[in-house]
C-alpha cells in the first residue's frame, strides 16, 4: 500500500466513523423522544447539529484555546520553522504547517486542523528544550504525519461528535432526575424508559471508545511515518525513549485534545488512580511508549542502547534559556 | 449460454482492472511529478543564490578566480541538466564546488565575518537540506510508480498507455534504493 492509498483508507474510514457518530447521535435523540416526547428529540438533534457545525467552523480556535498554543511572529525561531519546513518537505505536504508554542514545561507536540493548508504544530517549551535537533525532527516527523494522513481532521470530528453526544446525554439525564419527565407514562412504558436511560448513560462512553479506538492505532502509523520520512526509525524510538524518561506533565491537560498530542499528557494522571488498569487501558488515547518504541525497533532492525545520547537540546540553537 | 456469461464477466472484469489500473497509474505519476517539482523548486533556489554569493566573495577575494569560474560552470551544468538523474549529477557537482568556495572563503577573515555572506552560507546550507529532504520525497513516489508499472497485472495496463519507470534522483551509478530488486 503506498502512502497515498493509506491516505484514501483513512479518508473511507473517516466518513465511516462520521456516519457512526451521526448514528449513535440519532439513537441519543431518540432515547430522549422515548423518554419525553418525540418534538424534545428533534430539538436536542438539531440543536447538537447546529453545535456541531458551529465547532466545527471554529475548531482552530477552540484547540488552540484548549492547549495554550500561542502564535510566534515571522521572525522568531527561524530554525525551528526551518525544521519543520524541511521535514513538511520530505513528507510531501503541499504547504508547510505553521508552528505554534505552548509554554510548558513538558516536553510534547500536537498536530491540529481540518485540512493539511490549514494546519498548525503545537509544540511545547519542554520539547524544545529536552530534544536534540535528530530527536525533535522525528517527533515532528510523528506530527506532519498526522497532517498528511488527515488523522488530524478525523480527530478533530470524532472529538467534537464525542462532545456533542456526552453534552445532550448529559441534558437528557439531567432533565430525567430534576425535570421529571415521563409525562405521566406508566405500565408498559417503564420497562422502554428504564432500558432508554441506560442507553442515555451509556452513549457517551460508547462515543469516548470509538475515539480511543481510533487514536492509538494511529499512533503506531504516524511514528512509522517519522521514521519512513526522515528514514531514521531510531531517532524516532529515541525520542519516545526521551518522552518516558521525563515525568513532567502538561499543565493544562484538557482531556478533550489528550488525543492531539504526541505522548499522552494525562496518561500519568490516569495511571496513578491505580486500581481499575484493566479498564483504564481501554480509555487511553495512545499506546504504551514501551509499545510504540518495540515496533519501531522491529520494524527498523535496531536495538535501542540503554543510554540515551547526551546531545544538546535543540532550544539551544535557538537561543531560548 | 454459460458460455457467453462466463465471456461476459471476464470482459467486465478485464475492465475493471483497466479503468482502475489506469487511474491508479496517473495517480502514482502526478505524484511523481509533484515530487519533481519540489526538488525543482529547490534547485532554482540554489542556482539563484550563486550569482550573488560569488560576487560578495569577489569583493573580498578578487584573484580566486579559478574557483569563481567553477562554481559558475557548475551552475550552468546544473541549469542544463535534462533529466533527474543528470540534475542530480550537476547538483553534487555543485556542491563539491561550493564546498571548495566556502574552503577559499577561510582564508579571508573579513570575508568570514562579512553579514552578507554569511546569510548568504545559512540560506545555501538550509537550500541543501531541503533538496534532501524533497529527495526523499521524490524517490519514494518514483518507487511507488516504477514497482506499480513492472508489477501484475499493472503492466498489462502500463504498456499499451505508455506509462514508463522514471529515474530517481540520485548522484549515484545504480539509481535504486539498495533494499528492493528491480528485477523484471
Amino acid at each position: 500500500m503506498t502512502l497515498q492509498e493509506q491516505i484514501r483508507s483513512n479518508r473511507l474510514r473517516s466518513t465511516i466513523v462520521i456516519f457512526g457518530f451521526a448514528l449513535l447521535l440519532g439513537v441519543v435523540g431518540g432515547l430522549i423522544g422515548v423518554i419525553f416526547n418525540l418534538s424534545l428529540g428533534i430539538v436536542a438533534l438539531v440543536g447538537a447539529g447546529l453545535y456541531a457545525i458551529f465547532a466545527i467552523l471554529s475548531s482552530r480556535r477552540m484547540v488552540a484555546g484548549m492547549t495554550r498554543a500561542q502564535e510566534i511572529g515571522p521572525d522568531d525561531l527561524k530554525p525551528l520553522r526551518r525544521v519543520v519546513e524541511n521535514v513538511s518537505i520530505a513528507a510531501g505536504l503541499p504547504v508547510t504547517p505553521d508552528v505554534r508554542i505552548v509554554d510548558d514545561p513538558a516536553p510534547n507536540a500536537f498536530a491540529a486542523g481540518l485540512r493539511p493548508q490549514t494546519s498548525y504544530l503545537g509544540v511545547t517549551t519542554g520539547l524544545l528544550r529536552t530534544m536534540p535537533k535528530r530527536e525533535l525532527e522525528a517527533v515532528l516527523g510523528h506530527e506532519v504525519s498526522h497532517v498528511r494522513n488527515r488523522d488530524t481532521y478525523l480527530m478533530t470530528m470524532a472529538t467534537i461528535f464525542a462532545g456533542v453526544i456526552a453534552l445532550i446525554a448529559d441534558i437528557g439525564f439531567r432533565m430525567l432526575i430534576f425535570g421529571g419527565g415521563g409525562r405521566g407514562r406508566r405500565g408498559g412504558g417503564a420497562l422502554i424508559a428504564i432500558l432508554a436511560v441506560v442507553g442515555l448513560i451509556l452513549a457517551p462512553y460508547a462515543a469516548m471508545l470509538l475515539r480511543m479506538s481510533l487514536s492509538r492505532r494511529r499512533e503506531f502509523l504516524a511514528d512509522a511515518g517519522s521514521a519512513e520520512i526522515l528514514n531514521d526509525p531510531e531517532a524516532m524510538a529515541l525520542a519516545l525513549r526521551r518522552l518516558q524518561a521525563d515525568t513532567t506533565t502538561i499543565k493544562y491537560a484538557d482531556a478533550a485534545v489528550a488525543h492531539l498530542w504526541v505522548e499522552s499528557p494525562t496518561s500519568r494522571v490516569e495511571s496513578e488512580r491505580g486500581g481499575v488498569n484493566f479498564l483504564s487501558g481501554l480509555f487511553d488515547t495512545h499506546p504504551p511508549l514501551d509499545r510504540r518504541i518495540a515496533a519501531l525497533e522491529e520494524a527498523g532492525g535496531f536495538r535501542l542502547p540503554a543510554e540515551l545520547p547526551a546531545d544538546e537540546p535543540f532550544a539551544t540553537e535557538l537561543g531560548l534559556t | 449460454m454459460l458460455w457467453l456469461w462466463i465471456l461476459i464477466g471476464v470482459v467486465v472484469l478485464l475492465l475493471v482492472v483497466l479503468v482502475y489500473g489506469y487511474n491508479r497509474l496517473v495517480r502514482l505519476r502526478q505524484e511523481v511529478n509533484t515530487g519533481w517539482a519540489n526538488i525543482d523548486v529547490q534547485l532554482q533556489r540554489r542556482t539563484d543564490l550563486i550569482p550573488n554569493l560569488v560576487e560578495t566573495v569577489r569583493g573580498y577575494a578578487a584573484h580566486e578566480r579559478e574557483t569563481f569560474d567553477e562554481v559558475t560552470r557548475a551552475r550552468t551544468a546544473l541549469q542544463q541538466a535534462g533529466t533527474p538523474a543528470a540534475a542530480a549529477v550537476a547538483d553534487a557537482g555543485l556542491t563539491a564546488a561550493l564546498g571548495r568556495l566556502f574552503a577559499v572563503a577561510e582564508a579571508y577573515p573579513e570575508l568570514k565575518a562579512s553579514k552578507n555572506f554569511l546569510e548568504l552560507q545559512e540560506e545555501l546550507t538550509d537550500t541543501e537540506d531541503k533538496i534532501s529532504a524533497a529527495r526523499r520525497y521524490y524517490n519514494a513516489t518514483v518507487m511507488a510508480l516504477n514497482t506499480a508499472i513492472q508489477s501484475f497485472p499493472w503492466l498489462l495496463v502500463a504498456g499499451p498507455f505508455g506509462f514508463k519507470a522514471r529515474e530517481f534522483f540520485s548522484a549515484e551509478g545504480d539509481t535504486a534504493p539498495p533494499e528492493v530488486s528491480f528485477a523484471a
